[in-house]
């Protein structure tokens, strides 16, 4: 972690001067206070806030961009029902971009996701499906499956999540390699629990989540949504979320500070794993059920939806809001291949030229920060 | 100057690694307001002094007082709670998050709705635009990025901060390594002013001018030893440089280690 804090150090040293020479003669106003030599301060105050503003909600421009593209040359894009079925299928990738988000602006990073969403799936499948490998354990009364459901699928994504940050955390161990392990053996264990088969016919009361709609959209969905809120306003509002971004931005001063690094990133992992437990709850009540290759390669979707959102790989930027609107973009796109009538395979070359492009803005928008600091 | 008991004093510090003696017999002191530059050729001991000080090492003899009590400090986080501090240029910054989430990291004020707590960014921001302006220090807008702030800033927050939260004694490790000359001059004064609160305030620097500019004393350190301990007033660059070098260790550095056994008798 150390060399990472020092070569940002290093980069913002050169960025200052760099940045003092690129934005003089940009700023046409005259300097009005002589005596303050570094006139960056002041002369492009405005500029800057507006084009760092443009920077943290650039996604949003975009979203706005492509919907309005789409709904003018693609015949029958513009309607409420296709809006309403983007944000339907945001829930599962909404949901996981959550946690991912959390790791990477704490600085680490969590490929196990994917997995432990379809092991909480595929558990909540075994237990409560009635059919296939579904043992359809019941409650009296019927609706009592719904919080047990939901608390073993959180359970099972905090079990996970906590074995990644006891190699992260306390065996230091890289954490891009220790959640490539738990992507692989999760869902390993998913193929081994079920043996390969499906679990159907999840409970009524389960599947009313997945029916049932509030203007035009799934409860589910709004689980989704509701989940980003929440989560938001932890990261903007709290403790918790403040000494996250400051850990993503320099563990060191966090921890000279006085702040709880260790604690604060393994309670982080967790978390994150039980938010991953939570979409695979969802997507079991989805597709009443789990499979044993439920929801491979939302991974790399999540990903890029994070990245494109504005979470900085670098660590200690980031809102989630805006990753929520990254995953409305991906969605989108997705819905458009469809309504074009393109064969499915093209979402797949598509969604890995999103992760290059996602990847490449925020090369692309550090540098422009650089060049503004 | 001072008749009060000093904030700090080292009596007979010595501190060995192994068959390396890295300090021997080191013994001074420093008042509140005072400011000393500490002065020394590479591999003198100064950072070892430094760590001593601030509670990264421990002395494998001697004593050290502070604030009129002996501490035996076994981490920077004691030397911490009883406001020693190093202050490292940009290490205790976060410069990805605005200037009062730095000057409140790991102590914000919060307010529990429903158990829950949640951040009062408007009383923080009121506590830090208070804390700068009584220090003089300017800074644009409290809700940019430190990212964007100057170095000279950066040390602005950091000191301040310091101060804020109860610090004594700050140890500065060559603090103006990376500041221009104007950022350096305004170092400076922000020194003076820091100390003119009361503060004890050990600057480690190789530039002699800076240590001209603003100590009130300057400590040189050689082959783990007190070489010198001189006023500025009564002191002049050729001198120190004698004193940083060994040459002509003669009357003058002897006497000055007299006057310094002088300071505490009780010892």
């Amino acid at each position: 972690m150390l060399p990472r804090v020092v070569a940002g150090l290093a980069a913002d040293g050169a960025g200052q001067f760099q940045a003092a020479a690129l934005l003089k003669p940009a700023s046409l106003k005259p300097v009005r206070h002589r005596r303050n030599t570094r006139s960056r301060s002041m002369v492009s105050s405005n500029r800057r806030a507006a084009i760092e503003f443009v920077l943290d909600h650039l996604v949003w421009f975009i979203l706005i961009a492509v919907l309005a593209l789409f709904s003018l040359t693609i015949p029958n894009y513009f309607q409420i029902g296709i809006f309403a079925n983007i944000v339907e299928q945001s829930t599962f990738v909404g949901t996981l971009a959550i946690g991912l988000s959390l790791l990477i602006i704490a600085g680490y990073m969590d490929l196990s996701i994917e997995s432990v969403m379809a092991l909480a799936a595929m558990v909540v499948g075994i237990l409560f499906a009635k059919s296939g490998v579904g043992l359809g354990i019941a409650f009296t009364p019927e609706w009592l499956v719904v919080p047990i459901s939901l608390a073993v699928a959180l359970a099972i994504g905090a079990m996970v999540g906590a074995s990644n940050a006891l190699f992260v955390v306390k065996l230091k161990m890289n954490s891009f390699i220790v959640t490539l392990a738990a992507y692989i053996w999760g869902r390993g264990l998913v193929v081994a629990l079920s043996g390969g088969r499906s679990a159907q016919e999840l409970p009524a009361e389960l599947r009313f989540l997945a029916i049932q709609r509030f203007l035009q959209i799934p409860l589910m969905a709004w689980i989704a949504i509701i989940a980003t809120l929440v989560f938001a306003f932890i990261l903007n509002r709290t403790p918790f979320g403040r000494h996250l971004l400051m850990i993503g931005g320099n563990p060191t001063a966090a921890y000279r500070a006085g702040i709880k690094v260790d604690r604060l990133t393994a309670t982080t992992f967790v978390l994150a794993g039980a938010i991953a437990g939570l979409a695979g709850w969802l997507l079991a009540i989805r597709t009443s059920g789990a499979t044993a290759n439920l929801g491979v390669g939302m991974l790399f979707q999540t990903f890029a939806a994070v990245v494109i959102g504005g979470v900085s790989l670098k660590g200690g930027v980031g809102s989630l809001p805006g990753v929520y609107a990254g995953v409305l973009l991906l969605a989108s796109i997705q819905t458009a291949i469809n309504l074009m009538g393109m064969p499915a395979h093209f979402t797949q070359l598509i969604q890995g030229g999103m992760v290059l492009v996602a990847v490449l803005l925020d090369t692309f928008k550090l540098s422009i920060r650089k060049r503004l600091a | 100057m001072t008749t009060e008991a000093p904030l700090l004093r080292l009596e007979n510090i010595s501190r060995s690694f192994g068959a390396i003696q890295a300090l021997r017999d080191i013994s001074f002191e420093i008042g509140r307001g005072e400011v000393v530059a500490l002065l020394g050729d590479n591999g003198a001991g100064k950072s070892t002094l430094v760590k001593i000080i601030s509670g990264g090492l421990e002395p494998s003899s001697g004593r050290v007082i502070y604030d009129g009590a002996e501490r035996h400090f076994t981490s920077p986080a004691d030397g911490k709670a009883a406001g020693i501090e190093t202050v490292y240029q940009d290490l205790s910054l976060c410069t990805n998050v605005d200037v009062v989430a730095n000057f409140f990291m790991g102590r914000e004020i919060v307010k529990k709705y429903l158990g829950v707590p949640v951040l009062q960014e408007k009383a923080m921001e009121e506590i830090v635009a208070k804390a700068l302006s009584d220090a003089g220090t300017k800074i644009p807008s409290l809700r940019t990025n430190v990212e964007h702030l100057s170095g000279g800033q950066r040390q602005a927050i950091e000191l301040n901060r310091f101060v804020h939260w109860g610090g004594k004694l700050v140890l500065l490790d060559e603090p103006f390594a990376a500041l221009g000359v104007e950022q350096t001059r305004r170092g400076l004064e922000l020194i003076r002013r820091i100390a003119d609160q009361g503060i004890g305030v050990i600057f480690i620097t190789h530039i002699m001018s800076q240590a001209f500019q603003v100590a009130d004393r300057m400590v040189v350190i050689r082959q783990g030893k007190v070489a010198g301990d001189v006023r500025r007033s009564e002191t002049s660059a050729d001198e120190i440089v004698q004193l940083i070098t060994g040459e002509a260790l003669g009357g003058r550095a002897r006497s000055i280690d007299q006057d310094n056994g002088q300071a505490h008798p009780a010892a």
